[in-house]
């Protein structure tokens, strides 16, 4: 597309705006977590630490048990997201491809339930997960956190499906598939975009989680690292640079995952399958 | 054995009926093409032999059984697309294996069917491509291999050629052609073009409107149309069709404009049953001449209203009474626009049809 000058200039303003309002407090963090105390209270401010330091990680791993925090949080996060891609695949093509009345309806409903305050489940879920005898345990987060992430996923699943040619599947049900194995053997690899797309707004969602993961998880053996992280602060301490150390070791697995499902996540894979 | 049957077959999308109880059968072995107009429901109707589309009442059978509630996979048929319906992340090699992979046949079994399919279609230099990086004609081709690498009771074609440029169109026309009279499956075969209806087809099947107009085979569809729409949907130009009154004792075909037209003895018994009758009068434009010469041949006065030469014949528009009739001649027949001729109408060609119900009219042998 090509752009005036001008507009061009805009584009290019609010893109600058936009990345600097999203990379600003990863980079203040990711600074913050090789200063000493001293140095981050020092005036004036410093923004690049002027004697870089390791001992903030060392203290994060020796501190609190980050290493378990970190794998409850990857089950969980993992769990959730399988079970949300999953689930939310069959909602968005029964969606898309059956006949189903009051479909519009039923998609409505799925944004709407998308917006419903967190908060307001809190005590439903809480004693549901008492009396299963399910606290503490990495099914009281799974679950909620696959059901949680479903609108989303199932909204953005069904706009991929929507734009996989029906007869592709027809071929493959002709060529002996069922049509639930049709939309793994054909519709899920195709849009596979959309399908990596869900499961990092799934992911990310659950690793993210903390309010859940605070009522429903309050044994340290069972936290994830979004609470584990608070453990970090003491009564009348608060440790910036090590808890700064910390976020940065609960971000770079999401960067990584990112990383690795970020070249799956292009468009034009289904280029050739039908005349177009 | 593996012919289809359908008996009083009926689609209807809630109320409305789009197939209205169509009886066919197609032999085993036979190519059978269904051809009509768009939205005439030959797709509809053959997507319901593949199970792609319920039915709403009547039968199916394919090779005997009765295939109203079995899903596609189970009734061992194969189907070629109109937009191919390539697999795009599967290359040309694991398009063709795919329903092989499915039905679990060993890796050699697999390798060997469709190394041998796509030597058939001459795409064995492709297997590593994906269909991406094909030509229109290469992944027809593709399609159509996928196909035969199952060996399947009966193929199924869906308008395959209607995405090609008239050369590759009439290229794969005869590849087609070839394929079938080597692998002898039956074939049903869904087209709008009568191009490829009557070039391929053993039988024809004309639909209009959710209804079977004629059963034939192209000749019969072609010299003998049972119906004023079949005789008006084949041939290009179509045929010409004008009102008439039949004369006394079935002698003379009056055209408007008080032009007689003397039957042959032949035909004069059956017209005599309609003397005094409107009816519509039919003359395909190869059986109009530039001048009137030989046996049964009417002389009428015309006027040429436009000359449309296509390199192997001439199409001359004329005007004949209050009506105008298409003619095809020899390209070297000299017609100039506006210019008066004496048109001859090959009188042992010509078709009637009631005006009401547009039913043919004919006698044994006509």
């Amino acid at each position: 597309m090509k752009l005036a000058p001008n507009r061009r200039k805009t584009v290019w303003i609010a893109a600058a705006i936009v990345a600097a309002n999203g990379f600003f407090p990863a980079l203040w963090i990711l600074f913050t977590s090789f200063k000493t105390e001293a140095e981050l209270l020092r005036h004036p401010i410093t923004i690049v630490p002027h004697d870089p330091t390791l001992t903030n990680y060392v203290r994060v791993f020796v501190d609190q048990p980050i290493l378990l925090f970190l794998w409850n949080s990857l089950v969980v996060a993992g769990l959730s997201t399988a079970l949300c891609v999953f689930v939310s695949a069959l909602a968005a093509y029964a969606i898309v491809r059956l006949r189903i009345p009051g479909r519009n309806l039923v998609l409505s409903i799925l944004l709407a339930v998308s917006m419903f305050p967190l908060i307001s489940l809190m005590v439903p879920l809480f004693q549901t997960m008492r009396t299963l005898g399910w606290l503490n345990t990495y099914p009281a987060l799974v679950f909620p956190y696959a059901v949680l992430s479903m609108p989303v996923c199932t909204l953005v699943m069904a706009s991929f499906f929507q734009d996989i040619p029906n007869d592709l599947e027809n071929a493959a049900m002709i060529d002996g598939c069922t049509r639930i194995g049709a939309l793994w053997h054909v519709v899920v690899p195709l849009a596979a975009p959309g399908v990596f797309t869900a499961a990092i707004l799934a992911f990310v969602n659950a690793w993210d989680e903390f309010l859940l993961a605070l009522t429903l998880s309050s044994r340290v053996t069972s936290r994830t690292l979004p609470v584990g992280i608070t453990l970090y602060q003491g009564e009348f301490a608060f440790p910036w640079p090590i808890i700064s150390a910390a976020l940065i070791v609960a971000i770079v697995p999401v960067c990584v995952l990112i990383a690795i499902f970020q070249e799956r996540v292009v468009s034009g894979l289904t280029a050739g399958g039908v005349k177009g | 054995m593996s012919d289809v049957v359908l008996k009083n077959v009926v689609k209807a999308y809630g109320t409305t009926p789009v197939i209205h109880g169509v009886d066919l059968h197609i032999a085993s072995g036979e190519f059978c093409v269904f051809v009509g107009p768009s939205g005439c429901g030959k797709s509809t109707l053959l997507r319901m032999v593949a199970g792609l589309e319920g039915i709403t009442d009547g039968e199916i059978s394919i090779g005997g059984v009765r295939v109203n509630d079995l899903p596609p996979r189970e009734r061992d048929i194969a189907m070629v697309f109109q937009d191919y319906a390539l697999y795009p992340h599967k290359t040309v090699f694991e398009n063709m294996a795919f329903g092989l992979r499915l039905r679990k046949r060993p890796d050699a079994e697999i390798r060997r069917s469709v190394g041998d399919a796509a030597q058939i279609l001459q795409i064995d230099h492709l297997l590593d491509r994906k269909p991406g990086q094909l030509s229109g004609g290469q992944r027809q081709r593709v399609a159509m291999g996928r196909a035969i690498v199952r060996n399947p009771r009966a193929f199924l074609f869906d308008e395959p050629l209607s995405n090609l440029d008239a050369q590759l169109r009439s290229e794969m026309r005869v590849e087609i052609n070839k394929l079938h009279k080597r692998l002898r499956n039956t074939v049903i075969y869904v087209t709008h073009d009568q191009v490829e209806a009557m070039t391929l087809a053993d039988k024809i099947v004309v639909l209009s409107a959710g209804r079977i107009m004629q059963v034939g085979t192209p000749d019969e569809i072609y010299n003998r149309p049972a119906a004023k729409f079949v005789a008006g949907f084949t041939g290009s130009p179509p045929m010409n069709f004008m009102p008439c009154t039949v004369g006394e004792g079935g002698g003379t075909i009056i055209l408007d404009g008080d032009i007689r037209l003397p039957v042959p003895a032949a035909r004069r018994a059956v017209c005599a049953a309609h003397a005094g009758r409107r009816l519509e009068f039919g003359i395909r434009p190869e059986h109009v001449f530039a001048e009137a010469a030989g046996n049964d041949v009417a002389e009428v006065p015309a006027q040429v209203q436009l000359v449309e030469p296509l390199g192997s014949d001439t199409l001359g528009l004329l005007r004949i009474g209050p009506g105008e009739i298409t003619g095809r001649f020899a390209p070297e027949a000299a017609l100039a626009t506006g210019s008066a001729i004496r048109a001859g109408i090959a009188m042992n060609k010509f078709h009637l049809f009631a005006p009401e119900t547009g039913d043919a009219i004919r006698g044994p042998g006509w």
